[in-house]
């Protein structure tokens, strides 16, 4: 009776789950991938630095690119605090915010996170996971970005 | 009768338990105790995959609040067990329906609450994010985890609830009902929940929020339902029975025995429900030109008693006209 009840559900939908409500992945694949960056360097990992007149560097900058290059989407980059950049994020102006997250952050409420793809300590020893922000409910992309990211060898 | 007569036998206060009572007690007891070891299982499972579901959130509480009924029956069983003292007169019988009160209340506020929260995150369009998980070195989508472990968990608390349903008819046992009947409606919030999910993975957001909603509304109604039968009786409703469905008949048969002895005239009782046990006070008018003594009412009290065992503290007092003042309706023949 359960499986009766959600069997037809399941399969009609079962290739493209989950889906975007907002269609993010479509738009990004083959399109423009924005991305909000704030920076975020210090004594654990240059996570991203932002030099002006340069691409923004550091390892959130190269999985951005490596992603990005792996839906054949160009990377638009926007600057900002990362007040500003939720903000765009929420209403649909970016596609993803990195600048050094951890999966503590208090802006859960606001925005998505990617599963952690690397833990660090900080000076007080505690264990950081570094994590992405995506947009709420887009979780498709949020799956491919997971996919892309785990498969990923990073070393801490 | 004396209480403490055997060591083999159960009590609830005074009263010793027949043997196919005290038989469904101790299944009673070992359900419950599977009930709550099924529900750990359960709330440890659904935390692993709780995520950012609403609908997943509310399944998860509404199985925390699952606790409540057995813990309460077990304590229950365990404290009516006490005879009667000079502190407490009528016995220890009170405490079910104190229990089964708390965890009314629990349900209520609970349910209230998710009800409320659900309805928000309708309202400001909250669309929940449900990413990837870890799972043997592949990432999967976590929705999958979600939709199998409420779909696992769906099916077992419906046969636990039939069998302790049984038990409680037997039992005359108003937490063991309402903890059965909940149970028996788990199905609805798991498939709810798995549906849910099922809904964000095609992409519709609001899915979430709608099956949290229908979970709360469940929560809240059991809540609802269960503080109507809990305060009823601890107001000292007239008896009915297990399932509050209709009068309990008991009523009708120490009745019917007291007015076919010889000597009574009239008679006419009042039952409180004290949980398992009933508290009987019988008003006798005696035939006209007999003269009862009190061998004669000791007698009618013992026969009364060895109609079911759910009578056991039953006073009879001699009148000479039933008297209104305790017995409403006694004049208009009462309703039924």
């Amino acid at each position: 009776m359960v499986m009766l009840a959600v069997a037809p559900l399941l399969a009609g939908c079962g290739a493209s789950m989950p889906a975007d409500p907002n269609g993010t992945l479509q738009e990004i694949t083959g399109g423009t991938l924005q991305v909000g960056v704030t920076a975020a360097a210090g004594e654990e990992g240059d996570w991203v630095q932002l030099q002006p007149g340069a691409e923004p560097a550091g390892i959130e900058p190269d999985l951005v690119r490596g992603f990005a290059a792996s839906r054949e989407a160009t990377v638009e980059w926007t600057g900002g605090t990362e007040h500003e950049l939720v903000d765009d994020l929420e209403h649909g102006e970016l596609d993803l915010v990195i600048g050094g997250f951890g999966a503590d952050t208090p802006w859960t409420k606001h925005a998505g996170m990617t599963l952690p793809y690397m833990e660090t300590k900080d000076e007080r020893g505690k264990t950081v996971k570094h994590v992405m922000l995506t947009p709420l409910g887009e979780n498709a992309f949020l799956l491919a970005l997971d996919k892309y990211l785990q498969a990923q060898e990073l070393q801490s | 009768m004396s209480p403490g007569s055997s060591t083999q036998a159960v009590h609830f206060g005074n009263t010793r338990l027949p043997e196919e009572q005290r038989e469904t007690l101790r299944k009673a007891k070992k359900l419950e105790w599977i009930t709550i070891a099924f529900l750990a299982v359960t709330v440890a499972l659904v935390y692993l995959v709780l995520g950012n579901s609403q609908a997943m959130k509310a399944a998860w509480i509404e199985d925390m609040l699952s606790f409540l009924p057995p813990i309460a029956f077990l304590v229950a069983a365990r404290v009516i067990r006490k005879p009667p003292t000079e502190q407490h007169p009528y016995g220890y019988h009170r405490a079910i329906g104190i229990a089964h009160l708390v965890a009314a209340v629990a349900l209520l506020v609970m349910g209230t609450y998710l009800l409320v929260d659900s309805a928000l995150g309708l309202i400001t369009a909250e669309h929940p994010t449900i990413g990837g998980v870890e799972l043997f070195g592949r990432t999967i989508w976590l929705g999958w985890l979600m939709i199998g472990v409420m779909l696992l968990i769906a099916a077992p608390p419906v046969f636990i609830g039939r069998a302790k349903m049984k038990l409680a008819e037997k039992l005359h046992d108003k937490v063991l009902y309402a903890d059965a009947d909940m149970n028996k409606a788990d199905w609805m919030t798991a498939v709810a929940a798995a549906v849910g999910v099922a809904g964000i993975g095609i992409g519709w957001w609001w899915a979430d929020s709608v099956a949290a909603l229908v979970i709360s509304a469940s929560i809240a109604n059991d809540g609802v339902k269960n503080l109507r039968g809990a305060v009823s009786d601890l107001m000292d409703a007239r008896a009915r029975t297990y399932d509050n469905a209709r009068p309990h008949p008991l009523l009708g048969r120490i009745d019917d025995f007291l007015n076919a002895t010889g000597w009574v005239g009239e008679a006419k009782s009042r039952i409180r429900d004290e949980g398992h046990v009933f508290h009987v006070e019988s008003f006798v008018v005696p035939r006209e030109g007999s003269t009862p003594t009190a061998e004669d009412l000791e007698h009618l009290r013992e026969d009364c008693v060895d109609l079911d065992w759910k009578i056991q503290d039953l006073v009879i007092v001699l009148v000479p006209e039933l008297p209104e003042e305790f017995l409403p309706g006694v004049e208009t023949g009462g309703e039924d």
